[in-house]
């Protein structure tokens, strides 16, 4: 009897290790055809990179798809001197950030008004502050080129700061008013009984605990206003007050900028979102999954 | 104490809504006006054409082009990184520390600019020392190398896979995030009663990643309707207009010929089209929670 039943248990235990033996085995082919997966995928990113490091001379044997033979920095160095990068990348810093904090701040505004102080109507307007999410820019290009062409705004950062700020109000009050519903009213009300205002409740007690969902959207809309592209061709013609990326697609107009010099102005316009993306990556992949889980 | 609160309300909504107000929805009223109009960009006057716009656009070949261009990338979209994006997130969810590594270089090209991506991926395509066709002639297809961009039989579809490229690893982080709300349990007990992964990951997995896919596909479309970034950068619309979607015929009726009466009229149309999106989207999500409930 015993012995009947270790062998069963014998039997069973080589069982479970084949069982292993194969899951691993699978686990290990699973890993080799996605590394060569991966490989292939990241194949225009490492071109970029390795390009930006080439000489010019190498490019102009090899091409751009080489292994380089030796590294260096002189494309990044024309890329600021010649490409005059390093405006370019504080016009985009000068729109990026005033745009990305006010849209954040009307977004705590509505957000809070719309998830706690609720009125008749509040539901039909969270709607409408939302649909702006699904437009396509082009739609509503035109009048306001008119319009800031008409106030003498044509040609500078403001368009853009104010144009991005107003796009972002849906983002940020989905976002927020979701979170803002999650508080418990007592909360609130507490504060009220203590003395407090609405101004103090929500600077004081609300926004503290909105700061991961702030993280979120800080991450998002950086991310969205530095890479975009449409609106600074739109509304502006001069060197001074281009952006990065308008300097980049610009570059390719010019036949006499070697490809190392686009190479590295690409990598350069790239280093704040790739910042985020490696340091922050948690809030930006939670705002880009946003509605996707259910509950 | 109702009342003071909504004078807070009224007082904390006033800056965002004026804003969005003045950015947002008066222009795309205003663009309905314009459409009726012939207004050239820059002159003080305009008149009134009444229905013109419209009727032009009935017999325009550009129009009709930009339409079945547009077509064309809302399909893609539907289809593409939405099978590429599911197929990542299946091979990556739960796969031990190593995955997670992956998952970050997979969706690395999220964070890049349209520019940028557009402007690796011109290199991909040139005629020269392109990727593609060093590749073919590598491998001996010399006669299959062309001018991936400059043919108006591949341009657009050239323009469409690098959007793909980078479209791909946003349906993947949203896929993973909805695996993770799929109930271990669920699957597990689909393996315990006989089904194989396949079998399981059809009847039982796919089944509830019905919102993650909702979410996917109506970002894709979205996207699609918008894109113009990347076509400006790798094409133009050309040649020939033959990569022409609709974002792109607007900007170039508007900002190169100067019709923006004309061009008002085409943004209308890609609001129209939006809306049927919004519609089609809500309604499933209405659905969902019907389903659910």
């Amino acid at each position: 009897m015993t012995n009947l039943a270790s062998a069963a248990t014998t039997e069973a235990q080589a069982d479970r290790a084949k069982e292993q033996a194969k899951a691993r085995r699978s686990m290990v082919i699973l890993y080799v055809v996605l590394t060569l997966l991966l490989l292939i995928y990241s194949l225009p990113t490492i071109g970029v990179l390795l390009t930006s490091l080439k000489t010019n001379a190498e490019i102009s044997r090899e091409g751009v798809w080489n292994l380089p033979d030796s590294l260096s920095l002189d494309n990044y160095r024309a890329a600021l001197q010649d490409g005059n990068a390093g405006p370019y990348l504080i016009n985009s810093l000068k729109v990026t950030i005033p745009a990305c904090v006010l849209s954040i701040v009307f977004g705590v505004l509505s957000g809070y008004t719309l998830a706690k102080l609720p009125f008749r109507g509040s539901d039909i307007l969270f709607i409408f502050l939302v649909a702006g999410l699904f437009f396509p820019p082009q739609i509503v290009m035109i009048p306001l080129f008119r319009m800031f062409n008409s106030a003498g705004l044509y040609d500078t950062l403001w368009p853009m700061i104010i144009v991005h700020a107003g796009f972002g109000i849906p983002i940020c009050t989905l976002v927020l008013k979701n979170f803002f519903a999650t508080i418990p009213t007592a909360i609130r009300e507490a504060a009220i009984i203590d003395g407090a205002n609405e101004i103090q409740v929500l600077l004081r007690v609300m926004l503290p605990l909105s700061l991961p969902s702030l993280a979120v959207l800080a991450t998002l809309q950086f991310t969205w206003i530095w890479n975009d592209f449409l609106w600074p061709v739109i509304f502006t013609r001069s060197d001074e007050v281009r952006t990065i990326m308008f300097g980049l697609a610009s570059l390719r107009g010019q036949y006499s900028v070697a490809y190392g010099t686009q190479a590295a102005m690409a990598i350069l316009a790239s280093i704040p979102t790739l910042l985020i993306f490696i340091f922050f990556q948690k809030y930006f992949i939670r705002g880009l999954t946003l509605g996707s889980v259910k509950g | 104490m109702t009342r003071s609160r909504h004078i807070w309300a009224f007082l904390f909504l006033l800056l965002p809504v004026t804003f969005y107000l003045v950015v947002v929805i008066y222009p795309l009223f205003s663009s309905f006006y314009f459409s009726f109009t012939d207004w050239n960009g820059f002159s003080q006057d305009y008149s009134f054409v009444g229905l013109d716009n419209y009727k032009k656009m009935q017999t325009d070949r550009l129009f009709r082009n930009a339409i079945e261009n547009t077509v064309i990338w809302t399909v893609a979209a539907i289809v593409l990184p939405t099978a590429g994006g599911l197929v990542l997130a299946l091979a990556l969810h739960e796969r031990g520390i190593l995955s997670r590594l992956f998952k970050s270089l997979f969706y690395l090209p999220i964070c890049l600019s349209l520019v940028v991506v557009g402007q690796v991926w011109i290199w991909i395509y040139q005629p020269d020392f392109g990727l593609i066709n060093v590749v073919l002639r590598g491998v001996g297809l010399d006669n299959w190398t062309r001018a991936w961009l400059a043919k108006p039989d591949t341009a657009l579809q050239a323009v469409i896979a690098a959007w793909t490229w980078q479209q791909t690893g946003l349906a993947m982080v949203i896929f993973l995030a909805g695996l993770t709300a799929v109930p271990r349990e669920l699957t597990e007990a689909s393996q315990i009663d006989g089904a194989n992964y396949w079998q399981s990951v059809r009847h039982v997995i796919v089944p509830l990643l019905r919102p993650a896919s909702i979410v996917v596909i109506a970002l894709a479309v979205i996207n699609s309707l918008k894109s113009f970034d990347i076509l400006y950068m790798m094409t133009r619309g050309g040649p020939f207009h033959s990569s022409d979607n609709l974002a792109m015929m607007v900007y170039n009726e508007s900002f190169q010929k100067y019709r923006m009466g004309y061009g008002s009229t085409v943004a209308v149309v890609l609001f129209m089209i939006t809306l049927v999106v919004i519609t089609i989207y809500f309604r499933q999500q209405r659905g969902l929670e019907q389903l659910y409930d």
